[in-house]
Formats: structure tokens, sequence, C-alpha cells
């Protein structure tokens, strides 16, 4: 057993558990934050997908021992009903989701690739940006519509706060 | 063993890593990005004593360009290699390949010394790596020694390195102005598959339309370890590279390939997609130089 400590979503906090139990499992079991899901377990599908240091990684594949001091975003960190991101009001809009299991993961990579571009992204760019992310149900159409709403959005508003 | 009782050591600096690597009454293993690593401990086939988790290590995360190579630090992440303005202009197979390992959460975990170590026969960078003549440091308590990439890999998951060493540099040559190179693959879909077949390519071009004057082709996951194509490499230089003289090199290359039938593709689809990656790659390589 160690003591972790470390960020999760803003607040410092600190976790006494193995080092090799997932950062995935701890976020579920010791803080609650069932956003991010496990579904493949492997670094394949992209519903754990967090940030660390605003880095998108699968934190299936994360132990907690190796995030020492590391700041995480979990999609609870993205925005909450009460105070919705761009991103997330836009699959709302958009009826990007069906079953959901997939959407946090969607939510957190999106964000984290519309954080690093400027423009709104072609269907191409969108399809390599979460080609990380499996959804089995949506046919992707509607998600791909959703990000482009989002960064819309995100660079009008960005153009009034200017 | 289980997973729980598994110890984590976090080393600050190459020396510490050593030092533990050294102990002879535990058995331990590095851990960095994770992507193969913990897979295998959930799998329960890597269960050592202790983790020596290196992510934080970021001494060995660096591309530098130097006197006899580009020096690439083995902690370096896909992402790192694919944004380096240095290695798309002078290592441009490179940037190709780690384009294509994973999706952007495995690049931005995975490293090119995890990569490297794992030595699995369908890992997307070590193709160049072969191309790209790199050379692997490898640094133990008592020295250190450069192992040429076409020494390193034995097997899959096999490689020279013993137990006691660890991965500390990589060092590539940089492509001359005359040399362009790219990277194919064929996987079951466009992101986050593993290779059923790859393939590096880096021709050094001269005056001539289309005049070849030498290159390196070597094909991943048709052989336990990486395969050079030397028959194809010669004919690189016959003729200029138009497509009759392509179509000719890549219908050479199925002989030059020993590939295995498993889960991912029976080994005549493989020889045949080896020709076709092959002839997709310098098609598409000559455009781009006809276009410069």
């Amino acid at each position: 057993m160690k003591d972790i400590h470390f960020k999760v979503n803003g607040k410092n906090v600190s976790v006494n558990c193995a080092p090799t139990k997932t950062l995935l499992d701890v976020l579920r079991d010791e803080f609650d934050l069932t956003g991010s899901k496990e579904c493949c377990g492997k670094g394949e599908c992209g519903s754990c997908t967090v940030l660390l240091d605003g880095v998108s990684v699968c934190s299936c594949l994360v132990l907690i021992g190796q995030i020492h001091d590391v700041s995480v975003i979990t999609v609870e960190g993205i925005g909450l009903t009460s105070n919705m991101d761009v991103v997330q009001q836009a699959f709302v809009d958009e009826g990007a989701t069906q079953c959901g299991y997939c959407t946090p993961g969607l939510i957190v990579s999106s964000r984290s690739f519309l954080d690093g571009i400027n423009h709104v992204p072609t269907d191409d760019e969108v399809k390599t940006a979460l080609g990380g992310n499996l959804c089995r149900c949506t046919g992707y159409t509607k998600i791909m519509k959703a990000v482009q709403t989002a960064a819309r959005k995100q660079l009008t508003m960005e153009e009034t706060t200017n | 063993m289980k997973v729980s009782e598994i110890e984590m050591i976090s080393p600050q600096t190459v020396e510490e890593c050593l030092y533990h690597l050294g102990e002879k009454d535990k058995t331990s293993r590095f851990i960095a990005g994770g992507t193969d690593a913990v897979v295998r401990m959930k799998d329960g086939a890597w269960l050592p004593d202790t983790w020596i988790n290196i992510k934080q290590l970021d001494s060995l995360r660096y591309i530098k360009e130097e006197e006899n190579g580009i020096h690439i630090g083995p902690l370096t992440t896909h992402t790192d290699i694919v944004h380096s303005g240095l290695l798309q202009k002078k290592a441009d197979v490179l940037t190709a390949a780690s384009k294509e390992v994973g999706a952007v959460q495995l690049q931005n975990m995975g490293t090119i010394g995890g990569n490297i170590a794992t030595a699995s026969p369908a890992g997307d960078t070590i193709p160049t790596l072969f191309v790209l003549d790199a050379q692997i440091e490898l640094t133990s308590l008592m020295e250190k020694r450069i192992v040429p990439i076409n020494e390193f890999f034995v097997g899959p998951g096999r490689t020279v390195q013993a137990q006691e060493e660890m991965i500390t540099n990589i060092i590539i040559r940089p492509q001359t102005e005359n040399e362009i190179g790219i990277f194919e693959k064929l996987g079951p879909r466009k992101a986050q598959s593993i290779s059923i077949v790859n393939v590096a390519i880096s021709l050094k071009m001269g005056e001539k339309s289309r005049e070849c004057l030498g290159g390196k082709i070597a094909f991943g996951s048709v052989a336990p370890t990486i395969v050079r194509s030397e028959k194809c490499e010669r004919m690189l230089t016959i003729n200029p590279l138009h497509d009759e003289a392509i179509q000719d090199i890549a219908g050479a290359a199925w002989k030059e390939v020993m590939p295995i039938s498993d889960v991912r593709a029976s080994a005549k689809y493989r020889r045949s997609m080896a020709s076709a990656l092959l002839e997709r790659g310098l098609y598409r390589l000559m455009k781009r130089w006809d276009e410069r």
C-alpha cells in the first residue's frame, strides 16, 4: 500500500492503495467519479479517456503509482449538468448519444482535440482525433456533427470575448 | 504473485534505475507508457516483484541533432515524435510510422523505447528504425554498449538486451536532402489497429526523372523479426521508378518475406499484401517526388 497524492478536477487529493491499481478503478471506487467507464480494459475503446496534465490517455492503462503529483481531469471536470461545456451541450443538441457508454470518453477526447485547434474541423480531422474512441450504437455521424457544432460555437464565443 | 502485491518504485535518475535492475533477489520490469505492460499484467503474463516506473524520467525524453546523428530518448512518446519539426524534416519515415501507432491516447502514452523493448514483430516504429540505420544504446552499471538495430532483435518479444541493461538512447541517421520516406500499414481498420503487414521505405533520389540512387525497404509483421528486403533494394536502382519498374520491384517482395498464419491473417494473404503495400508506397513516394 502506498500514499499517492495527485489532483482530480482541480482538487488536491490523496489515496492509500496498491500502486498497481489502475487510475480508472481509483477514480470510480475511491472518488465515486463514475463518468469514466471500463469497457475493453486494454486501451482500444477509449471509454475511460481522461486528461493527465492536459494530455488524453486511457485511464485503464495508467497505474495509480505512476501519477504522483499529476493533474487529472475527468468528464465530470469538463462539465456537469449545471455547467455543461460546449462539447457536452453540442452532444445533447445533436443527439450524439444512444446507450451513452462511450459518451464520457468521447467528450474528453473531443474537448482535448478542440483545445488544440482553432478552426471547424473537417470530417477526416474529427475521425483521426476520435479514432481511439469506439461507439457501437450511433454510427458516428451525429458525433462528428456534434464536434463540429461545438467547434463553431467555441469560435463564436472566442470572437465575442475578444 | 497477485497484481495487488506488486511493488512500484519511481527512480529519478538512470543510475537509480540501473541499481534496481541489478538487484538479484527480486524480479523487476520497466513500466513507462503502460500500453503493453498493463495489458500484460492484467493478463497475468507479466507479474514482476517490482515495477520500475520510468514514466516521469524526463532526462530520457528528448529529440536532438548531434554530430553522429539524431538522438531520441527512449521515453519520447509517439506524439512527441509526430510533433517534432526536426524529425519531420530529417526522418519523415519515422514521423509517418508514429502517426500510425494506435490512436491519439496511445500515441500520447506509448514511447519509442517501449516499442523497441517490447519487440513485437508488428511494432510500427521498428521497420523505420531499420531504414534509418538506428543504433540502440544499452547501459548497465558495468558498461555502455551500442547495438545496431539489425542485431538487436532475436525473435518475437526477444532482444539482446540483458536483464541488467536499460535502453538509454536511440541514434538514427538523418535523411539527406534528396531522401524521401514513407510508411505503409495494413490493419483491420485505420485507427488503433495492430499491423497485419507494414513496410518502411526510404529512397535517395537523383537528378534525372525518378532516378533512384539507392534505398532501404523494411517489412514488419511478416517474419519473427523485421525483414530488410535486399533483393527489392537492389532493384531500385536498375531503372527509373516508373510504373513498370515499381511493379517489378513489388512483384519480387513476396519471396523476401516469411510470414506465418495467425489470428490476424494467413501467410498467403500477408505475402500478397507485402507486395501490394510496397507497390502503393513506391507510387505514393514517386508522386510526392514529382510534385515537390
